[in-house]
């Protein structure tokens, strides 16, 4: 049950529950926000939102206004937490954007932002100088929204810190938006979902009740801030609800995993939301001596989410970090969404995540078989994502979308009192996926004793690393390639048991015959992907006229897959 | 000068069977070569060498040259 202090009037607004909080208790710990090789700088509550509050008064100072879009394209920096909170004290809606990898093509990023600025309807972008070559030409398009670039860390250097006093109310209805949030992915997936200070404070105090949210709670998290599980786990349930938040780089934690279990046992870490990826990696790549004098006995839930869960990624952090204290009973598994505002199901804290082993073959007709053979090829071990959240429904579809009888695979669609009002500026796909009042999730799974698992997916979506990709993304940045047939490639993800995620691989169709002609064309397709920042992991090169079409003339994804894994030599 | 030993290295985790490498070369300009694999070149680099990178040198890596100063200065 929810602790009584994590009772949250969802008819309120995020920056009053916020300033309440500085109020009750302006000393205690807000942000910890940690960088590798430097002392952790610490944002206790009133500090931080006095400083939230002067970041606010400059952004109006610079013409930002309510209800106005502020996306935030800032790397990891201490100042990033006030200037976010600053937007939301003016009633602006603020929205975090990924920072460009330096292997994304400029103009790539250049067009990919200037999409979304459109769709979006972004006003202001909070930046950093070294983009500004890039970002400030969108200004100047003759359909851009964006009407003016910031640079606050710059201009303001230091004085965020001098608030003083706290911004009042902006004094709307709680149904008015409040924040921003991108639906994960490549440009051709990125949707914005605007949320409302009504469903955020609903989620969260919803959420802090399924993960039993107490006041000794810690969050830890590397998770960016662009992303669902980032933004609303890693960010506004800590805040909301007073809990202290330790945030490290994305970027500093992939370059060296062990500063989330050093994190974790340093600052007395309770809580930590990852991606399945990431368990096969701190598995695999945290040196012994990395670990000197790391506990996580503090660690009671770990929460597996936004990629499908899998049972051997748990077994292998735990093996791994069972001597330093992770108890079995932490390995916990959430399924949820940028549409839903975030969590749909949750397991029980305390309680490992169920597994159930069923019959592979049943499973693939869509039925749920428990398994009884001692073959390990002739069952899969699926992993619970737990139970609906109060206020959540979750139904499994049969084709023609009427529910599937008991014990069948079918389509997830779910709805809850945070469910998103549609995708902003994007009636088209609102119309797509949201049916009655339901969310059409593309992902297949069944229910088992009231328990959501999740299978598969119905879209063609490949989620590497916890990144959602669109094969239509990929497909046509490998097209133009020269010396691939245009139009004849299929991107598609495939099983990666070692790294606990899926790789992304290719097939195409080339004259191409001698073989270090092949070699030559499968470099470039590998960099053709790069520009538009995806690693391919597989390139196959097959005979024009090898893809197989589907019965409307389109090139079936899943049967060129499987044939490509089957037939053709990536290498 | 990027040594063969490092350039074997690198391109045995990546699954190449050959790239140019200058003292300009960045890990984005080849292919494969992303944040995740980087761990692992990392590793693999500190393997062939029997030498341990501090993470403070490790998140600043920007060139091939970089890194083949880093194992100069290690071994």
């Amino acid at each position: 049950m929810a602790n009584r202090e994590f009772l949250i009037d969802p008819r309120g607004l995020v920056w009053d529950h916020l300033s309440a909080r500085a109020v009750r208790q302006p000393s205690h710990e807000a942000i910890v926000h940690v960088a590798a090789g430097e002392v952790p700088y610490r944002w206790h509550w009133r500090p931080l939102m006095d400083a939230a509050s002067s970041a606010g008064r400059w952004l109006a100072s610079q013409g930002v206004k309510r209800g106005e879009v502020c996306a935030l394209l800032i790397r990891h920096h201490r100042d990033f937490y006030p200037l976010y909170l600053g937007a939301c004290s003016i009633g602006a809606l603020p929205a975090v954007l990924a920072y460009p990898n330096v292997r994304l093509h400029p103009e790539k990023f250049r067009q990919g932002l200037e999409g979304m600025a459109a769709r979006s309807g972004l006003d202001h972008i909070l930046t950093e100088r070294d983009l500004a070559a890039t970002v400030e030409p969108l200004v100047r398009g003759t359909r851009s929204t964006i009407r003016r670039v910031h640079y606050p860390l710059e201009a303001t250097a230091g004085t965020f810190g001098d608030g003083g006093h706290l911004a009042p109310s902006v004094a709307e209805g709680s149904d008015g938006a409040c924040l921003l949030q991108h639906s994960s992915g490549t440009t051709g997936l990125q949707k914005p979902v605007a949320l409302s200070h009504h469903a955020v404070l609903q989620h969260i105090q919803r959420y802090a009740g399924a993960i039993q949210l107490h006041a000794e709670d810690r969050i830890i998290s590397w998770l960016p801030l662009y992303h669902d599980m980032g933004l609303i786990a890693g960010f506004y349930l800590p805040l909301l609800c007073g809990v202290p938040l330790v945030q490290l780089s994305p970027m500093e934690w992939v370059a060296s995993p062990a500063m989330l279990p050093q994190a974790i046992s340093s600052e007395k870490g309770t809580l930590c939301w990852l991606p399945n990826f990431a368990y096969n990696f701190m598995a695999e790549r945290i040196r012994e001596e990395d670990l000197a004098g790391v506990r996580l006995d503090t660690l009671r839930l770990l929460v597996n989410c936004s990629e499908p869960v899998r049972a051997e990624s748990h077994e292998r952090l735990y093996a791994r970090f069972a001597p330093y204290g992770l108890r079995r009973s932490a390995l916990g598994a959430c399924y949820a969404m940028a549409e839903t505002t975030f969590a749909v199901t949750q397991t029980v804290p305390g309680q490992e995540a169920r597994q159930l082993r069923v019959e592979r073959a049943a499973l693939a007709n869509g039925r749920v078989v428990p398994s009884r053979s001692g073959d390990p090829s002739a069952m899969r071990l699926c992993v619970s994502s737990g139970v609906p959240l109060p206020g959540c429904s979750l139904r499994i579809l049969a084709e023609d979308l009427h529910e599937a009888p008991s014990g069948r695979v079918g389509d997830i669609a779910v709805s809850s009192e945070s469910l998103f009002t549609g995708y902003r500026n994007y009636p088209e796909k609102t119309a797509e996926v949201l049916v009655d009042g339901w969310y059409q999730t593309g992902d297949c799974g069944f229910l088992h004793e009231g328990e959501c698992y999740v299978v598969g997916r119905k879209k063609d979506l490949i989620i590497v690393a916890g990144n959602k990709l669109a094969p239509d993304d990929i497909e046509s940045a490998v097209s133009a390639v020269a010396g691939v047939i245009a139009g004849r490639v299929v991107a598609f993800g495939a099983e990666d048991t070692q790294r606990g995620t899926e790789m992304l691989c290719v097939v195409l169709e080339s004259g191409a015959e001698a073989e270090a002609d092949r070699r030559a064309l499968r470099l470039q397709v590998v960099q053709a992907a790069m520009a538009i920042d995806v690693t391919l992991s597989r390139v196959y090169v097959a005979p024009p006229r090898w893809m197989m079409k589907t019965s409307s003339g389109k090139l079936a994804r899943s049967s060129n897959a499987q044939r490509a894994l089957a037939e053709l030599a990536w290498k | 000068m990027i040594s063969d030993k490092l350039k074997k290295v690198i391109l045995g985790v990546l699954e190449l069977d050959d790239w140019t490498f200058t003292p300009e070369t960045t890990a984005s300009m080849v292919p494969g070569w992303d944040s995740l694999s980087h761990a692992r070149i990392i590793s693999a680099v500190e393997d062939a060498y029997g030498i341990r990178f501090q993470t403070r040198d490790i998140i600043r890596l920007e060139t091939v040259a970089q890194l083949q100063a880093l194992v100069d200065k290690a071994g």
